[in-house]
């Protein structure tokens, strides 16, 4: 009888398990089919959707050339301002989390908490006044705009210096003993074992970079400026009807992200639990 | 004997200086050494947010828009500010998704932590697919709850016309339908995230608790109730907190599903401070308003900081 019960227990637990995931998993699948239908199909009825023809024919109106999209030039954009972005603040996260743990000064505190208070300041807090900054500096339309404010830098502090915290101290004496200086303890010692807390801060840098919407809003007006979440709403307002394309358009954005989270799911995971559990 | 015990001192004296000149050189180098370390660091986060903030909190004390003379207003746009109702709605507004959003993102990411964890067939693929919308740009997201959301032609009325309910929910057409697809397409997009975060939660409560409860015959209802919940306090409290950021943060969401419309009913503070600086172009005010916004995460993040710390 107990056996029995917690038979069905499991059932439900697979059930809802999946009806859960099912759920979650329509739209995205709805998204994929309707791109695959013609240009100019208002596929929401289900039986249409399901049935014949299929084709690349919104695909290529996205992609063409001469059309008002240009996915090329802002999955460009995007990945080079995510790119960029996400190297310095690793790399420049990492010099400054190493100093601030291992090398003794006067005023470490004080910088530490100043780069602490940091991380409580959502940028959307301060876009007003980077954005008159910006119109001063002539950034507006410029990938200085795009790339240099609102990196996650505290953040990445943070976590890198709490890793090299934990360090075993008798490692760099050892270093320091064999005449190596900062710099050398820096590249030969810090950089190969946080090797794995920079790619999991990279990874949650990226994606923040990627998904920023209020920024690139601000300063990219022109069209070839636009990173793809500006482009893509940008673009798909000239469809009121039509779903195909801008479905296709969604797909196309979406798929870069979808197998960088395929190949790197473990990575991703790890990151995102590390920055949670501060 | 006397003039022994100077020489003595004397010898003390210029061995400590020496030592003293030494550590001074080290000191000197560490300087150096810190100040190259930090320097890259520092002139970004001086110049990107730093400055900023100053900048931002002297601007409120101003009237002008960008590239024009600005004069001096005093707390004219802090006074402005207490009797603008439109602010006080989209405060109103920031609030009220923060009381929806939480408990609701809570009870998600928990539930699709506990199925994860339970080691069922096929664990991966859920894992994969209750993570994957949050892997999708904002933009796309907005998007899709759009096309789905949107009423005669999106995909949930003409299911629903399919299955004969033809009454039509006009989804972005008040304030509370508004809120809820905005809570809807949330949840979908980032329930995920908070997910991986319970489930760091779920794998750090060491095994002998459970081993121990089965022992003492406790059913899973009991484990997870005495065992389980308890143990997840700290997890759920960040979860809480950050959600509670997220929603002053909150502006993708609204400016691309509602357009925090109708009216101003769907627009949260982030997105008033876009239309006041941005469509207006009051700066000094659009300052004083981000301000409000930057206090509010500030004593939010405090909190966080505190609930952290004692949890250590």
């Amino acid at each position: 009888m107990n056996s029995k019960r917690k038979l069905t227990g499991k059932f439900w637990v697979y059930f809802f398990a999946y009806f859960l995931a099912i759920i979650m998993f329509i739209p995205l699948l709805w998204m994929i089919i309707s791109s695959f239908k013609l240009p100019g199909s208002t596929v929401t009825v289900i039986g249409e959707l399901l049935s014949p023809p299929y084709t690349l024919e919104s695909f290529k109106e996205v992609l063409k050339p001469d059309g008002t999209a240009m996915m090329w030039r802002w999955t460009f954009n995007s990945v080079v301002v995510g790119v960029i972005q996400t190297v310095i603040t690793v790399f420049v996260s990492s010099w400054a989390a190493f100093a601030v743990s291992r090398l003794d000064f006067k005023g470490k505190r004080l910088i530490f908490v100043l780069i602490l208070a940091g991380l409580m300041v959502p940028m959307e807090s301060i876009v007003v006044p980077l954005f008159n900054m910006m119109v001063s500096l002539n950034w507006v339309n410029t990938f200085h705009a795009l790339i240099w404010p609102g990196m996650m830098l505290p953040l990445a502090f943070l976590i890198l210096k709490q890793f090299i915290d934990q360090l075993p101290t008798e490692l760099l004496e050892a270093a320091k003993i064999d005449g190596a200086g900062p710099f050398i303890t820096w590249l030969k010692i810090i950089l190969p074992l946080s090797k794995s807390s920079m790619a999991a801060v990279s990874i949650f840098v990226f994606i923040q970079s990627w998904n920023n919407l209020l920024w690139p809003l601000l300063v990219a007006q022109e069209t070839s400026m636009m990173t793809l979440p500006v482009g893509i709403p940008t673009f798909q307002s000239n469809f009121a009807t039509d779903l195909a394309v801008p479905m296709a358009s969604n797909v196309i954005a979406s798929v870069p992200a979808l197998i960088v989270f395929l190949i790197f799911q473990k990575h991703i995971i790890k990151g995102i639990s590390m920055t949670g559990i501060k | 004997m006397q003039s022994d015990t100077v020489v003595k001192k004397d010898l003390n004296k210029d061995i400590k200086k020496n030592i003293n000149l030494a550590s001074k050189r080290e000191r000197m180098k560490n300087y150096v050494y810190a100040l190259v370390f930090l320097a890259p660091f520092m002139v970004l986060y001086l110049w990107f947010w730093v400055y900023p903030i100053v900048q931002g909190f002297i601007s409120s004390f101003y009237t002008g828009s960008y590239g024009v003379e600005q004069t001096f207003a005093g707390f004219e746009n802090y006074i402005y500010m207490a009797q603008d109702s439109k602010f006080w709605v989209s405060f109103g507004n920031t609030l009220y998704f923060v009381l929806i959003s939480t408990p609701t993102i809570v009870v998600l990411g928990l539930l699709m932590a506990l199925f994860v964890n339970m080691k069922l067939k096929g664990t991966t693929i859920l894992r994969s697919i209750y993570f994957m919308p949050y892997m999708l740009s904002i933009s796309v997201m907005g998007s899709i709850w759009v096309f789905i959301l949107q009423s005669r032609t999106g995909l949930l009325s003409e299911t629903l016309k399919m299955v004969g309910i033809t009454t039509e929910i006009q989804w972005f057409g008040s304030w509370e339908m508004g809120w809820l697809s905005i809570l809807i397409a949330t949840l979908w997009w980032t329930a995920g995230f908070n997910m991986i975060l319970f489930l760091a939660g779920l794998q750090e409560i060491p095994d002998d608790l459970y081993e121990a409860a089965d022992i003492d015959g406790a059913s899973s209802w009991k484990k997870f109730w005495y065992i389980t919940l308890p143990s997840l306090k700290g997890v759920t409290a960040m979860v809480i907190l950050l959600q509670t950021i997220a929603s002053f943060k909150l502006f993708g969401q609204t400016f691309l599903i509602t357009n925090g419309g109708p009216g101003i009913s769907t627009t949260p503070l982030v997105h008033y401070v876009y239309q006041i600086a941005f469509r207006q172009w009051e700066m000094g005010y659009a300052s004083a308003v981000s301000f409000v916004l930057f206090i509010a995460v500030l004593l939010i993040s405090l909190i966080q900081y505190k609930v952290t710390k004692t949890k250590k």
